[in-house]
């Protein structure tokens, strides 16, 4: 593995933080609340996909916390910032400096007149403007393997070229937090694989806190850390292949999926305290031990 | 330049339209400056040498009389050094008496005139040139007549003396000149004169004027009598443009006009500059609104496109714009990235633009504008230039402003948001309220002037941007509604047409485009009919030559001798009366004037025109110089108011061959019945008379009653008897006051007149040849004088006739509005040709073999051309003004109008090219066949062509009503109207299709190429 151009520039990962976090578009007189109240902690260096049917708020929550989105109701926090108060000026900085966010789509990622490296230069150019310390564009390319590819037209890259340019691009500021929406779709098994194994290296070697949105299941299980979004909330999370649901900050629970549909809406259920420490969840009104 | 290589196509139409949009910018300043400089060309050309140069003459006047004849050096100082360059080197004259002595009143009186360099200017048909002192040329006339041959030596008096005395001065003649003609003789003839009795008194005979070199008038001895020395400068045509013949006019002015020195003799000033530069100052005024107007309309319509292009070419750099914002750059970062990308190629099109403007200057002036009009390229020419590189700027920097401050969550989105409802934005609103208002403050007459030329843009942008915003609402819905019955080619393609924004753009454009061709088409076409017609009405006929003299007769046997049929010439008498208000008479022959002269507007018909014959009768004629005739049978009588009778003078009216009537007394009557009287009388009728009417007089006041048979009218010498009868070949004479005098034969020689007279004396009862009443056709109203439809016009003689209108003429053509027309015939029988009549000649074409054939037989008469006048001269004379090349600039705006619009297709096309081929690709994939998709393709932008082009055309033929009769289409009004503003439907016609095959076959085109790219793998292009 290369070393990513750390010599002169480690990034320091960012956390990552939202309180009651909630989201409401407005269009024509509807609203639609995408999050309603997701409580989420990141830690600095962190490796974390989003993972959640489609429509239940990943790419907003992603938005939210690129700052591109602002927040109908709660708080986020990237590092010290908290962004659903910080000013443009603010964010403008933010963006140039610690925070990238890859949009779906390798080609969204890059100005289609450039060349890979021009990319990256164009990318490193307000945060080298403000002093950063920042490896030479070729070194960042190298990083993700496009040492080759590094001046070719845009139009002869292969898919899996074109994410990892996209993906150099959005590491050229040496970010503390990337966000990465839907990184590998579109791509076959080799190079989604290549770019999960780019993506690991940055943010092993670098500190980058990384967080991606996902509906892959070979993605998610190639992740340390797994959040699942369901109906706006965090319904789960994932760590090391096991699941676990998660307490609200308000006490509840929500239950996984699979448990849902054994406990209908109306269902009572007790929490029975063991003596190992465990808890046994019982139904009652004659039901069975869940 | 990367990023141009990228999206070439794109860069290369914002060049085109920007490049077009400086042209215009630019274009306008050369063409208007080429437009002087033409004006002034062509004004200078068209004057007569004497306008277009200066004189100055100084003659010491009785005042001054002491004083000596200046140099003509001094004189030519008079004219102000920093005009001396505007003209050629001074011609210097002096000018002195020549009275031949003894100073009989057969020995000629004249001229005697030293012009420098005359010998360059004369041919000698004898001798040379006079070189030495007291040496002359003369002329060959007075070589004929005054017999001052080559060797002659004539005697004139000199120069005063102190004493008082004055020696004779002896002049040699050395040489028989004739005069080249050229402007070096300012037009001025120095011949003609020789053998001619002066004017002004004291009558005497004259001779031409005698050259002589400058050392006789400045000779140490005995010099002529001068009385005058000039200096004439000949314009330089070479030197003077319209700067300078601006500045002439008011320094040549001053100088005429300027208080002469106490003690100086004063300068005499003959210019027509000032009048010239007045001439092309009020045209250059006249064009000062028009031509930038024009301009500024098609400049606008450029920046319109180039912002509607902008916009479409930012709006596809959003995820770009999106990108430059999630890397930091913020809003101004944003903006630099696009700015850097358009601003170079719109500010590297003022370099195309200029040399596009340069171009079309130098088609201009060597097509369009007439002469050679210099290359000029000034201040103003970069001055619209700076001010194209600006708004281009400006356009541009607006444009990218745009998308760059949108907030980043706007620009991630895939479809940006638009409004597809019936509402109106703002700045929609505000710019139909605007224009709409405008165009109803000019259809109310609230605005004139050359703004006018606005008008039909104003209303075509209000047409265009109402039905752009219709369009889509209109389209999504009848889209929606054509797939729901399942009519799926044409719901995608309404929904298409729907969605994109192009097709509002499309719209307003082409609308906008649409109207100012139609527009531009149908004032070109009607500025030139109306130039035609004017030049037609001014004219007359295809040619028009005005001949010397008063002799008819003799006119008219040339003419018949050239067109015995009246299918190429006819003759025409110009009847002027004196006085501003009278009414002048046409005389023609009705058959041919009718097909030779031009009738812009129409004419009577034949019928009318018809009626314009005299009586068919046969004249009375004879010929003697004595007439003897028969007075039988005689009951008149008179009686004086006293009651006295008195006796009765029998007359006969003859008209010769001239028409100048002799009034004949043939004898007095007897107080009383008589049986038989012969009387005899020597008349004047050797070339022949005509007997016109009978006549008896008495005493004024006096009755006169009876009859009287007249029978044997004898001529001498011939001794032939002319008959007077019978009875029908002569009008009763019936007027309440007068009384009557009535015709009565027994045979068919006599002629008994039976007189009832109350008064009135002589009481002349005429010959049915002779027109009592002259038939007229009449332009305008006839006079107050006029009773029904009876008027009174001036006959050939200048003397007031009795006149019937049986007619009305629109117009009379090449004559004054409210002319009388009347047949030559009618107004010839019995009347004569005054000296102030005109006679011309009128050509049915002006083929120059027929003018040589006319000359040579009006020379065999007698007779000489005095000036002859084309339809063509007088063509170009309207063709040549600021008002028809302003108008030539209309139809310059109107096809760069529709380019311009051709170009927002290709543009629109060009732009979005890669979403739609992805759209018709997904299509494809779906099954749908590929002819069904190039239909589609086509059908998505083709209707909205359709729909501004034909909203387009009513706009421009609206916009025509309102705006032609404020638009300028002459330089100055002519004096007779032929105003015809009717829409040119055929040009309008043209201007449409031209309209529809340029944007239509664009149109379909486009659609064509789009569909042809829309291939499978369209739909995994992430770039």
């Amino acid at each position: 593995m290369t070393d990513l151009g750390t010599a002169r520039a480690t990034a320091t990962g960012l956390r990552v933080s939202t309180q009651r976090l909630v989201h409401i578009y407005r269009s024509e007189g509807h609203e639609v609340a995408a999050l309603s109240g997701v409580d989420l902690e990141v830690g600095a260096g962190e490796m974390v996909g989003l993972l959640g049917p489609s429509g239940a708020g990943k790419s907003t929550l992603l938005s939210l916390l690129a700052g591109v989105f602002r927040p109908s109701a709660g708080k986020v926090f990237v590092g010290p910032v908290e962004l659903s108060a910080a000013r443009d000026r603010q964010l403008d900085e933010l963006r140039a400096l610690e925070v990238s966010l890859m949009l779906q789509g390798a080609g969204r990622n890059l100005l289609p007149y450039f060349t890979p490296l021009e990319n990256v230069r164009f990318a490193q150019g307000v945060a080298r403007q403000s002093g950063k310390d920042l490896p030479e564009p070729e070194e960042v390319l190298a990083g993700v393997g496009l040492v080759a590819e590094a001046e070719r037209p845009l139009s002869e890259l292969s898919p899996g070229h074109l994410q990892l340019a996209a993906l150099a691009v959005a590491m050229a500021p040496r970010p503390g937090l990337l966000l990465a929406d839907e990184p590998t779709s579109q791509l076959e098994h080799r190079a989604r694989d290549l770019v999960l194994e780019r993506m690991a290296a940055l943010n092993r070697e670098l500190g980058t806190t990384v967080v991606l949105v996902t509906h892959d299941p070979d993605v998610a299980a190639f992740l340390p850390r797994t959040i699942t979004i369901r109906d706006g909330r965090v319904g789960g999370e994932g760590r090391s292949g096991e699941e676990y649901a998660v307490v609200t900050p308000d006490g509840f629970l929500p239950l996984p999926l699979h448990v849902r549909d054994e406990l209908l809406p109306g269902t009572l259920v007790r929490f029975h305290l063991l003596e190992d420490g465990s808890y046994t969840l019982l139904r009652e009104e004659g039901g069975t031990d869940a | 330049m990367r990023r141009w290589r990228y999206r070439p196509l794109q860069a290369a139409a914002v060049v085109a339209l920007a490049a077009l949009m400086t042209a215009c910018a630019a274009f306008a300043p050369l063409y208007y400056r080429a437009m002087q400089q033409a004006l002034t060309e062509i004004t200078i050309d068209n004057a007569p040498v004497l306008d277009s140069s200066v004189l100055i003459s100084v003659t010491p006047s009785d005042e001054f009389s002491s004083a000596p004849v200046l140099p003509p050096e001094v004189v030519a100082n008079k004219l102000p050094a920093e005009v001396r360059s505007d003209f050629h080197e001074p011609i210097l004259s002096y000018s002195g008496r020549a009275e031949v002595l003894p100073g009989e009143r057969t020995d000629p009186v004249g001229e005697l005139v030293w012009r420098s360099d005359q010998c360059d200017h004369l041919e000698f048909t004898a001798g040379a040139c006079p070189t030495a002192t007291g040496e002359i040329a003369v002329s060959p006339a007075d070589v004929d007549i005054f017999g001052f041959d080559v060797g002659e030596t004539v005697h004139v008096p000199g120069a005063a003396q102190p004493d008082g005395r004055a020696p004779v001065l002896d002049l040699k003649v050395v040489g028989v000149y004739r005069q080249v003609p050229s402007d070096y003789w300012f037009g001025q003839s120095i011949t003609g004169r020789s053998g001619v009795v002066s004017l002004d008194p004291p009558q005497v005979i004259q001779h031409d004027v005698w050259l002589t070199p400058r050392e006789t008038f400045e000779s140490d001895g005995t010099r002529p009598d001068a009385r005058s020395s000039s200096a004439g400068f000949l314009i330089d045509q070479v030197a003077v443009g319209v700067d300078q013949l601006l500045e002439l006019g008011p320094v040549i002015d001053d100088l005429a006009h300027a208080e002469p020195e106490l003690g100086v003799t004063p300068a005499n000033v003959v210019s027509g500059l000032p009048g010239l530069a007045d001439d092309v100052q009020g045209q250059i005024d006249q064009s000062r609104v028009t031509v930038p107007l024009l301009m500024a309309q098609l400049c606008l319509l450029a920046v319109v496109v180039l912002w509607l292009v902008l916009l479409a070419i930012t709006e596809q750099r959003r995820p770009e714009v999106a990108l430059a914002r999630l890397r930091g750059r913020g809003r101004r970062g944003a903006r630099w990235l696009l700015l850097a990308e358009l601003l170079p190629i719109t500010l590297l099109a003022l370099v195309p633009g200029a040399v596009l403007a340069v171009l079309a200057n130098w088609f201009a002036r060597r097509v369009l504008l007439p002469g050679s009009v210099p290359f000029e390229l000034g201040w103003p020419f970069l001055a619209a230039l700076v001010l194209a590189g600006i708004v281009l700027a400006g356009v541009t920097a607006m444009a990218v402003s745009r998308v760059a401050r949108e907030p980043v969550e706007r620009l991630l989105r895939r479809v940006p948001p638009r409004t597809s409802g019936w509402a109106l934005g703002a700045t929609e609103a505000v710019i139909i309220a605007g224009a709409g208002g405008i165009v109803v403050v000019f259809a109310t007459g609230g605005l004139d002037g050359p703004i006018a030329l606005a008008a039909p843009g104003l209303l075509a942008i209000v047409v265009g941007l109402v039905l752009a915003h219709l369009t889509t609402p209109t389209a999504a819905l009848l889209g929606r509604r054509r797939l729901r019955r399942g009519t799926v080619r044409a719901g995608v393609s309404l929904l298409d047409a729907a969605r994109s924004p192009a097709t509002r753009r499309i719209i307003a454009i082409v609308t906008l485009a649409s109207a100012l061709a139609v527009f531009s088409a149908d004032a070109l076409v009607v500025g030139g009919r109306n130039r035609v017609t004017a030049a037609q009405q001014e004219a007359g006929a295809a040619r028009v030559v005005e001949v010397r003299g008063n002799e008819l007769a003799e006119l008219r046997a040339a003419i018949d001798e050239v067109d015995p049929d009246g299918k190429q010439l006819t003759p025409v008498v110009r009847v002027l009366p004196p006085g501003e208000q009278a009414i002048g008479t046409l005389a023609v022959v009705a058959s041919s004037f009718r097909d030779i002269a031009l009738f812009p507007g129409g004419t009577a018909s034949e019928a009318v025109w018809g009626k314009l014959t005299p009586p068919d009768v046969e004249p009375i004629d004879l010929v003697a110089d004595e007439l003897s005739l028969d007075v039988d049978d005689s009951t008149l009588v008179s009686h004086r108011t006293d009651g006295e009778s008195h006796p009765v003078t029998i007359g006969l009216d003859l008209v010769n061959r001239r028409g100048e009537t002799l009034h004949t007394t043939f004898g007095v009557l007897p107080e009383g019945p008589a049986d038989h009287r012969r009387f005899t009388q020597r008349v004047s009728c050797t070339e022949g008379c005509h007997v016109t009417g009978v006549w008896a007089s008495t005493l004024p006041s006096a009755s006169l009653e009876g009859a009287v048979t007249l029978r044997n009218l004898t001529q001498r010498p011939s001794g032939e008897v002319v008959p007077l009868g019978p009875a029908d070949e002569w009008t009763p004479y019936d007027v309440r006051e007068d009384g009557t005098v009535t015709p009565s034969s027994n045979t068919p020689d006599d002629l008994t007149v039976t007189f009832d007279g109350r008064g009135a004396t002589p009481m002349t009862m005429q010959q049915r040849w002779l027109p009592t009443i002259v038939p007229a056709l009449v332009a305008g109203p006839l006079p107050p004088s006029a009773v029904g439809n009876r008027f009174q016009l001036a006959g050939l003689d200048g003397e007031l006739q009795q006149a019937a209108q049986v007619g009305t003429l629109p117009r009379v053509p090449a004559s004054p509005a409210n002319t009388f027309v009347a047949d030559l015939d009618s107004l010839q029988r019995g009347h004569s040709v005054l000296a102030t009549d005109q006679l011309e000649i009128w050509f049915a074409d002006d083929d120059p073999a027929l003018l040589d054939r006319v000359r040579t037989a009006l020379d065999e008469q007698g007779l000489a051309i005095s000036s002859t006048t084309t339809l063509a001269d007088v063509r170009r004379g309207y063709d040549a003004s600021a008002a028809a090349w302003s108008l030539q600039l209309a139809a310059v705006v109107g096809g760069v109008a529709l380019l311009i619009a051709l170009l927002v297709l290709v543009v629109s096309a060009v732009s979005g090219w890669r979403f739609r081929t992805r759209d018709f690709a997904a299509l494809r994939m779906s099954g749908v066949p590929r002819a069904s998709i190039r239909a589609m393709a086509v059908a998505a932008q083709l209707p909205a062509v359709l729909v501004g082009v034909v909203a387009g055309g009513i706009s421009g033929v609206v916009g025509a009503q309102l705006a032609m009769p404020i638009v300028p289409l002459f330089a100055t009004a002519p004096e007779v109207s032929t105003l015809d503003l009717d829409t040119a439907w055929w040009a309008v016609l043209v201007a449409v299709l031209a309209a529809l095959a340029v944007l239509g076959t664009g149109s379909v085109l486009i659609g064509r190429a789009l569909a042809a790219r829309s291939e499978l793998r369209r739909l995994r292009e992430t770039l």
